[in-house]
């Protein structure tokens, strides 16, 4: 069979791949983009960062409800139609999977749907509906992401044990619910499940959920996990698991002692790993790191000249919009210029209760790399705005450089935080300094004051906090 | 506190350091001179804005400096941090010293200086934006060799835009920057004799910068011509003892200061500046007068702002001042800018005519020789007259020989009419 011919094959449309594509053909190349799934998107959209947000959004209304009873407005209890709210989901789903479709026809970008294979350095194999295609590649890019780590021992095949992917699908509202792993996804589909009436119990390996945010920033969700959870439990270890009738039998390691407890179901959510099994990698000169993530330079090449890769199966941090600003790199690297990703901000948002974003240099690594920094802080209970609606637990604060007084890092703790690091990540990419924040009218009442009054809590005149020392 | 170098006024945001005044450990009061800062205007002292103990020097002489930069940290107290340690290349007085390091601007010293520029912690970017970071990459250009000029460090376009041009200019010197140097051929004159050599200082350098540039790039043409100041000496004689009393000496500056002006206002174009891209000329509706002071170090030109609105005793009282700060060298940066035209006097010393250099952006400097009485016609009779010598050099770009022939026949008239009211105190 002829091979069909292109300058750019994309394999993967996730947020990583499509952009990539979209951006390739908008620069005048011909594009052929590759997905297994009929629905574009990727994890992202998918089974990943927009339903875990519809499903965040449509809870959080049970709990809200409840909360306002003492502003005198008081609801009966919800009634929750699992059925509906699933196909609520979905439907914002189809809605953003067909935008993708449409914007990628108008490009010209051809689609194959259909498993992707690397049969040399310049040649893709693709299993279709139709049968075997061959595309014949000036260049590759791989975006195929990540999927949801499940260690061997929790590996069961038991429904009842679920990774974000299934714990998304909505089947049931378990009574006890068990999540392994307190990173952003198990706190996120934690605080789904607890608003939907679970009894959530949370273990972490770690000292800390959220690893990776200021333990300042850290607190108020650690607070609000601690009341709408039945536990949160640090240091601990699950060492393995077993089917039990209905249930799910756990094994935990707790300070050296061993601790059997049931749960009728079970999320695990301990790290994700890329998805480069069965790709044909071997038959190019890709390299992989130990992890099996795909190596690459600042320019998201590969070891193979002919081959980038973007997004999760390139490593990093596991975010979309990492994945985004890599797919623009790779494409005008091949288009000849020079781009890279070399000190970029990278925000990352967790979208608990509330919600932790972050960018730039954080308090801990700081320290960790003995770098000076000074910390302004700012906390919500001088805001206005966070009085209005009852959520005084935030926290916004700046990593300062004493010498030069730029803005290095931004952190914000609080209802809308991952609205408002925008600002932040701008600051750090325009090299502005604490007074050009404090220097900014930001509008009233808004969460936003909240950073420009930080940047004036570091020269000691903030509006709404008094502070008995100034800067000197 | 951290010192940083404040802000120098309009126009410039950056010069290098020609010699510290303080090592650490020194306790300094509010006021005392910290360093001295030498731009393309002149070398000013930068004083300390508090008192205190002066800890952790951040600069040394040759570095480059932009506004905003620290330059060192006041502790409280008296010598509580006290290091031990100098820093080598300290010289420890304000004057300039001979084995202070020799730094021309030289690609060498900049990118030695530039070198030292701090990087922000891995993952941060540059302080420039976005855009600027990918210019630079398609250019080239390595940003952290460029010194922001703005908060924080920030790079602006601006900046790149001039490390370029710099850069362009060390690859290949122009001909106006880089004087021709074929003739610079090494001759060993101590074949002859006995010779010892100093070092040029960086004002010495600065000054022979400025003059070769007006001197190759302004057409130059002096005007010579003498005014009878017969009738201003005795008007000078007659009220000097009343200026005394005020504090103030009446010189023959002071009348050339109020003369000049008042010509100025009727010959415009004398008080105006060439812009060279835009070709245009700027006419400046302020009268500025700058004044040669010759001081131990070499010449710099003070400023004395809106002479024509001052009256003689104010003139007078300021012309002292500023005279004496120059020769102490206490005059600041920003009362060295913003001159309109200027006086260089040298009667004080003798002369008679010579030939002085337009102090660029100005267009015109007048000389003055010394008084002298000489033999004149007058009435048909010799009479013994006390004669000035006047010089004015104007740039023939701008200015012609008829304009220039009437201005300084309305000067001579000016000093010989001198209002005995202006005089008054």
């Amino acid at each position: 069979m002829e091979p069909i011919k292109t300058e750019i094959v994309v394999v993967g449309a996730g947020p990583g791949g499509y952009a990539a594509a979209f951006y390739a053909a908008d620069k005048g190349k011909k594009v052929i983009l590759i997905e297994q799934e009929k629905r574009l998107g990727g994890v992202c959209l998918n089974r990943g960062c927009i339903p875990s947000k519809a499903l965040l959004h449509a809870t959080k209304l049970i709990t809200e409800a409840k909360d306002s009873h003492v502003r005198g407005i008081s609801f009966d209890s919800p009634k929750i139609d699992l059925e509906k709210m699933r196909s609520w989901k979905e439907s914002i789903l189809n809605k953003l999977g067909q935008g993708i479709s449409a914007l990628g026809q108008k490009r010209g970008v051809q689609l194959l749907t259909g498993r992707g294979r690397f049969e040399d350095s310049k040649t893709l194999r693709v299993e279709t509906a139709e049968g075997q295609k061959f595309i014949n590649f000036d260049q590759a890019i791989i975006a195929v992401g990540s999927k949801s780590a499940i260690p061997k021992a929790f590996d069961l095949g038991n429904p009842r044990i679920m990774t974000s992917r299934e714990a998304l699908d909505l089947e049931e509202i378990p009574q006890e619910l068990l999540v392994v792993g307190g990173g952003y996804i198990g706190m996120e589909l934690g605080t789904v499940y607890a608003s939907l009436g679970s009894k959530v119990v949370v273990v972490e390996a770690m000292d800390s959920i959220l690893m990776g945010a200021d333990a300042d920033l850290v607190r108020p969700v650690m607070r609000y996990a601690e009341k709408a959870f039945k536990e949160v439990r640090l240091k601990t270890k699950v060492l393995k698991m077993s089917t039990s009738g209905k249930q799910i039998k756990v094994t935990f390691e707790v300070n050296g002692q061993e601790k059997v407890e049931l749960y009728d179901r079970v999320l695990v959510s301990v790290g994700r790993v890329p998805n480069c099994e069965d790709f044909g990698l071997e038959n190019t000169k890709v390299a992989r790191d130990e992890k099996g993530f795909i190596k690459v330079d600042s320019k998201q090449q590969t070891a193979d000249p002919s081959i980038y890769a973007i997004g999760d199966v390139a490593g990093g941090v596991l975010l979309a919009h990492k994945a985004a600003k890599e797919a623009r790199i790779a494409v005008e690297v091949i288009l000849g210029e020079s781009s890279t990703f070399e000190n970029i901000v990278v925000p990352a948002v967790v979208f608990t209760d509330p919600e932790v974003a972050w960018c730039g240099l954080t308090e801990a690594e700081a320290k960790a790399k003995g770098i000076v920094v000074k910390i302004a802080k700012f906390p919500w209970a001088a805001s206005g705005r966070a009085l209005s609606f009852d959520r005084t637990d935030g926290l916004t604060k700046l990593v300062i450089d004493p010498e030069t007084e730029r803005v290095l890092g931004v952190g914000i703790v609080g209802a809308g935080a991952g609205e408002l690091i925008s600002e932040g990540v701008l600051a750090i990419e325009m090299g502005a300094t604490v007074k050009d924040l404090a220097e900014t009218v930001h509008p009233h009442p808004t969460l936003s004051e909240t950073l420009m009054e930080c940047a004036e809590v570091f020269y000691g005149h903030a509006t709404h906090v008094y502070s008995r020392k100034t800067m000197d | 506190m951290d010192v940083r170098l404040p802000n120098l006024g309009e126009g410039t945001d950056s010069g290098s350091v020609v010699s510290l005044s303080v090592k650490e450990g020194d306790v300094i009061k509010k006021g005392q001179t910290i360093l001295e800062l030498e731009n393309e205007k002149a070398v000013a002292p930068i004083p300390s804005p508090a008192d205190g103990t002066v800890a952790n020097i951040r600069v040394k002489p040759g570095d480059k400096l932009t506004v905003g930069q620290i330059i060192l940290s006041l502790s409280e107290g008296n010598g509580a941090e006290k290091k031990v340690e100098q820093k080598e290349s300290t010289p420890g007085e304000s004057h300039h010293s001979p084995e202070a390091p020799a730094h021309a601007e030289t690609g060498e010293d900049r990118s030695k200086a530039e070198a030292a520029l701090k990087t922000p912690p891995a993952g941060i970017p540059l302080p420039a934006s976005p855009s600027i970071r990918k210019m630079a990459r398609e250019l080239g250009i390595d940003l952290t060799k460029i010194r922001g000029s703005e908060s924080g460090g920030r790079i602006v376009l601006k900046d790149v835009r001039s490390y370029i041009q710099r850069l362009q200019q060390l690859a290949f010197p122009s001909k106006a920057v880089e004087p021709a140097k074929p003739a610079a051929e090494q001759i060993d004159f101590s074949k002859w004799g006995p010779i010892h050599t100093q070092s040029m200082s960086t004002l010495r350098r600065t000054i022979s910068r400025r003059m070769h540039e007006s001197w190759t790039t302004i057409p130059h043409v002096t005007q010579f011509d003498e005014a009878d100041i017969t009738k201003l000496m005795e008007m000078r004689k007659q009220l000097s003892a009343a200026y005394e009393a005020k504090g103030a000496r009446l010189t023959l500056t002071c009348f050339a200061l109020k003369a000049v002006v008042q010509v100025l206002k009727k010959y415009p174009i004398f008080n105006s500046s060439l812009n060279e891209l835009a070709q245009e000329v700027v006419y400046k509706d302020y009268f500025h007068i700058g004044l040669a002071v010759d001081t131990e170090a070499g010449l710099i030109v003070p400023v004395i702002r809106d002479v024509d609105k001052k009256d003689l005793l104010t003139v007078a009282m300021e012309l002292n001042q500023l005279a004496e700060r120059a020769r102490d060298r206490k005059v600041t940066l920003e009362e060295m800018k913003g001159g309109t035209f200027t006086i260089s006097n040298q009667g004080g010393i003798g002369g008679a005519h010579f030939t002085p250099i337009v102090n660029k952006p100005d267009v015109a400097i007048l000389g003055l020789g010394r008084g002298v009485l000489k033999p004149v016609v007058r009435n048909k009779q010799i009479e013994q007259r006390s004669m000035l010598p006047l010089c004015l050099s104007y740039d023939h770009r701008v200015i012609d020989g008829g304009q220039a022939a009437r201005f300084v026949q309305e000067l001579v008239e000016a000093f010989e009419n001198f209002s005995q009211d202006e005089v008054k105190v």
